[in-house]
């Protein structure tokens, strides 16, 4: 272990920890940009200098020195507040300052620490630079070269994390810009994360750009239902509409990336009709008459089978098989959906809790299913067309019934997966906390709550289903079925 | 003033750049003494050491030091870098050496790399060299086809491959990181140190980076000794070197001189004193990026390194740029921050930023736009950008910058309108 001390303090850190991130076990952020904790270090903006050891003369960059016995190093001496300041007049003189019509506006380093070390007024009387603007990178992203302070982290993005180079650096000193490659249009599947990265609104999204000031938005923390990955993301919408995923750093999953192909699905969740209150045999009913109508024709169970979504949630999953246990279902299956997996980070499994239903107990339908009576079908997932052939009766809890609602005996309202609230459990078996970023609106229903009310279990909370799950299943640390609170 | 011929002794000889030529005057004699000898890398690099060489590129630092650098136990291959990209405004001493005697240099480079373990040595040159870049390129073949060069030279078991390779017109890729960046083909912005090529260098792998004239030294220390070399010139600062002359002398050229000689005499004597008789204003020592000497401090200062730090400046890489009284420092300056900021590779902020504000500044000064509030902002600048930046190139544009200013600021302010002056501001 290393001892130095930072602004006083003293802290012991690993070797070959370095400065920056010595001073945030002690919970000082020193500014920067072009340092990025998911890419190689670069060590070009320079916000992050510091002071070490007295020598003002030259200044450390904190993002790339390590830690060395002994040090003193200051993060906000008067020789680093002055270079700091004069780095933040650099980067603004010949930056266009149109933060009132930039998409990053609210969520930009740039305004955060102009704050802290920017100038009221300017000493620049000069001519602006003007650089290339409103660049197509590709259909989904665009650039503006007068925004750009050139930290190369988008560059660095595709070198290092995806091993291609469809972007670079052209000219030298302060004509350098960012251009594309001569091979034209960024194609990567994860081109969207330089978006995220770009500390500036250099790197805009062609989906998202002038869509809505952050600050009207409001933001779930939850977890990517695209596929089994699960990345973690931070959900944000405007007025009950999804607008945008961005990925959230989790370094056991996703770092700090997502696929392109998860972060555009959210408008899969922006449903405009959907599935409003139960329904008995086509015509409108009460939860009540719909419960009880259902009991009725499962009767003691025999030939009947429930087909659970991989999209609901542990939680849903439990109550669901309590049901099925007390009534006498024996075939508890579940669905499946897929999509063109990579060696990334996406799925094939299209679907965010298939581990979480198999450590519960569903299996996926037999190849050689038995003939049935009688089909439960819970949450949204497709229903292979031979399982309909011989019903009696169909039961279908979906947000949306399509089709297949014509033909369900009972149907009920359920939750998409944007709305749910509970535990999914990703293909690395991490048990992850699901927030709701959409509110379903009149006659829906909580899931757990309708398979809670059939199976006639007294849990008032969710937490109250998660205890009994934890009970029933014994979730262990090996394969937990409930997030960590960390 | 006594002019010495050291590494300028073959320049005037008749074919000069031939292997048959440099033989007979026994060249390449040291390097295959020391190959069949099998002399210890250790000690040459000792030998080099106590010689007092400091580099020729601009920085001085002790040669045998950097070379005490390489680690010893590294399983990775190691390399040689001869910095030949001499871009220096101000700078012409390499380019005599690659055209005028390219085998001194060769040997040179066999012996450097014997001595720090290297087998694959680079000769990195600018591209606008163009006779330099032929003149070399037949020597290293000519070297090859006598057996100087290659696998198991003269038997002695010692493998050494020496390439050349050319940079394609950036002054940054003299900058010793940059120029690895180049060698390896990718974009050549300097890297920050630690950790130092001589640890971590070309391909990543332990490299020695030495400019053309300082390996060009090699083979006289070895063949001459260590003392030798410690009793020529300046006890602290010893050696021979070539001082480029430009500027308003009658004699402009490259003039070779033990270190510790008094710069007036150099240019009152050689070079034949300012031209047309006109009075000496400036001079810019140590290449472009040196701080500026006035006429009384040119009367002063002796050329060592001892000597020019008492004066405040360095001799960088003894490009001498001697400016007389029809000289307009606004307009020198502008000139030289316009190079800088041209050449600044827009890799960090200050000085990607910083160089052409301040080439935007003197430019409105020139127009008689300019304030005298300018000249602090232009020292404030300069102050966000010296010590900030990955590399020297900000730092070697600020020298020039601040000194002129505060040694010329009557020029500064002549151009400046009454009505911008301080007094009439704050009045």
């Amino acid at each position: 272990m290393i001892k130095l001390t930072i602004d006083g303090q003293e802290v012991e850190v690993e070797p070959g920890t370095t400065i920056l991130e010595a001073a945030r076990t002690l919970g000082t952020e020193v500014p920067h940009y072009c340092y990025h904790q998911d890419i190689g270090i670069d060590g070009n903006c320079r916000i992050c200098l510091v002071e070490v050891n007295g020598n003002t003369d030259k200044l450390t960059i904190s993002c790339k020195q390590p830690c060395g016995e002994g040090m003193d190093v200051k993060t906000e001496s008067d020789a680093v507040v002055k270079a700091r300041k004069g780095v933040m007049e650099f980067l603004l003189i010949n930056h266009p300052l149109d933060c009132t019509i930039c998409d990053q506006a609210g969520e930009c380093p740039l305004q955060d620490y102009s704050y802290h070390y920017g100038s009221g007024d300017s000493r620049f009387v000069e001519q602006k630079r003007n650089k290339r603007k409103k660049v197509e990178f590709s259909d989904k992203v665009v650039f503006d070269g007068e925004r750009c302070i050139l930290c190369t982290r988008c560059t660095r993005f595709f070198e290092e994390v995806r091993d291609c180079r469809p972007i670079g650096v052209e000219n030298m000193g302060g004509k350098s810009t960012i251009t594309l490659g001569p091979n034209g249009p960024i194609e990567d599947p994860y081109q969207l994360n330089i978006v995220d990265i770009c500390p500036v609104g250099a790197l805009t999204s062609q989906d998202f750009r002038f869509k809505q000031r952050i600050w009207f938005m409001d933001f779930a923390e939850t977890v990517c239902p695209g596929c089994a990955k699960g990345c973690n993301i931070t959900a944000g919408a405007y007025q009950g509409k999804l607008l945008r995923f961005v990925p959230r750093r989790n370094p056991d999953v996703n770092k700090s990336w997502m696929c392109d192909d998860g972060r555009l699905s959210y408008d899969d969740y922006n449903i405009t009709e959907r599935t409003r209150g139960a329904k008995v045999a086509g015509a409108d009913a009460s939860f009540e008459e719909a419960l009880a109508k259902i009991g009725e024709l499962v009767g003691d169970g025999s030939g009947v089978a429930v087909l659970a979504s991989t999209s609901d949630t542990c939680e849903e999953l439990h109550a669901i098989r309590t049901w099925a246990g007390k009534v006498g279902v024996t075939h508890l299956w579940h669905g499946a959906e897929t999509w063109e997996g990579d060696d990334f980070l996406k799925e094939e499994d299209a679907t965010p809790n298939t581990a979480g239903a198999q450590r519960l107990g569903f299996t996926p339908v037999p190849t050689e299913a038995p003939s049935l009576r009688g089909l439960v079908v819970a949450g949204d997932c497709p229903v292979p067309p031979a399982l309909l052939a011989d019903l009696d009766f169909l039961v279908l809890q979906a947000p949306v019934a399509g089709e297949l609602g014509e033909a369900a005996m009972v149907l009920l309202p359920g939750l998409t997966r944007v709305e749910k609230k509970g535990t999914w459990v990703n293909c690395l078996g991490h048990a992850q906390k699901v927030q709701p970023a959409l509110e379903p609106g009149p006659g829906v229903r909580e899931d757990w709550e309708l398979w809670r009310d059939l199976a006639g279990e007294d849990w008032t909370t969710l937490k109250a289903v998660t205890r009994a799950m934890e009970a029933a299943s014994g979730s262990s640390s090996d394969t937990p079925l409930v997030a960590s609170e960390s | 003033m006594k002019l010495s011929n050291v590494i300028s002794a073959r320049f005037d000889k008749e074919g000069s750049t031939k292997l048959k030529g440099y033989r007979e005057d026994g060249g390449y004699e040291t390097f295959l003494k020391v190959l069949k000898e099998k002399r210890d890398p250790a000690q040459l690099i000792d030998e080099v050491k106590t010689s007092g060489l400091r580099g020729r590129g601009g920085a001085g630092f002790s040669t045998g030091m950097k070379w005490s650098f390489v680690p010893k136990d590294s399983p990775k291959p190691k390399y040689l870098c001869v910095n030949g990209d001499e871009s220096e405004p101000g700078t012409f001493k390499d380019r005599q050496i690659l055209e005028k005697d390219p085998h001194q240099l060769l040997e040179g480079v066999g012996l450097a790399s014997y001595a720090i373990g290297a087998h694959t040595a680079y000769i990195y040159l600018r591209c606008e060299f163009k006779q330099g870049i032929a003149t070399v390129q037949k020597a290293i073949r000519k070297a090859y086809e006598a057996g100087l060069f290659g696998k198991d030279i003269q038997g002695s078991g010692y493998d050494l491959d020496v390439h050349l390779t050319m940079g394609a017109g950036a002054y940054i890729c003299g900058e010793e990181t940059s120029l690895l960046n180049s060698i390896e083909g990718v974009r050549p912005y300097p890297r920050n140190k630690p950790p130092f090529p001589a640890v971590e260098g070309l391909f990543a792998c332990p490299t020695i980076v030495n400019n053309v004239e300082t390996i060009s030294n090699i083979p006289h220390i070895i063949k001459n000794g260590a003392d030798w070399h410690a009793k020529l010139g300046h006890a602290e600062d010893p050696g021979s070197r070539l001082w480029c002359v430009s500027g308003h002398v009658e004699k402009p050229g490259v003039y070779e001189a033990e270190t510790g000689f008094k710069l007036q005499d150099l240019i009152d004597g050689p070079c034949g004193g300012i031209r047309g008789g006109k009075k000496l204003k400036a001079i810019i020592p140590g290449g472009s990026s040196s701080k500026v000497l006035l006429p009384d401090e040119v009367a002063q200062v002796t050329m060592d390194t001892p000597g020019i730090r008492a004066m405040g400046s360095s001799l960088g890489s003894a490009g001498i740029i001697v400016l007389d009284e029809t000289t307009c420092m606004v307009d020198a300056v502008l000139n030289l921050m316009k190079f800088y900021a041209h050449e600044s590779c827009g890799q960090c902020t200050p000085c990607r930023e910083g160089t052409p504000w301040i080439v935007q500044i003197l430019e409105r000064i020139e127009r008689g736009e300019g304030r005298e509030v300018d000249l602090e902002l232009i020292e404030d600048l300069a102050s966000n950008i010296e010590g900030r930046t990955v590399c020297a190139l900000a730092d070697g544009a600020c020298w020039p910058l601040v000194s002129i200013v505060k040694k010329f600021r009557h020029e500064f302010l002549a151009k400046i309108p009454a009505a911008a002056r301080k007094e009439a501001v704050t009045a």
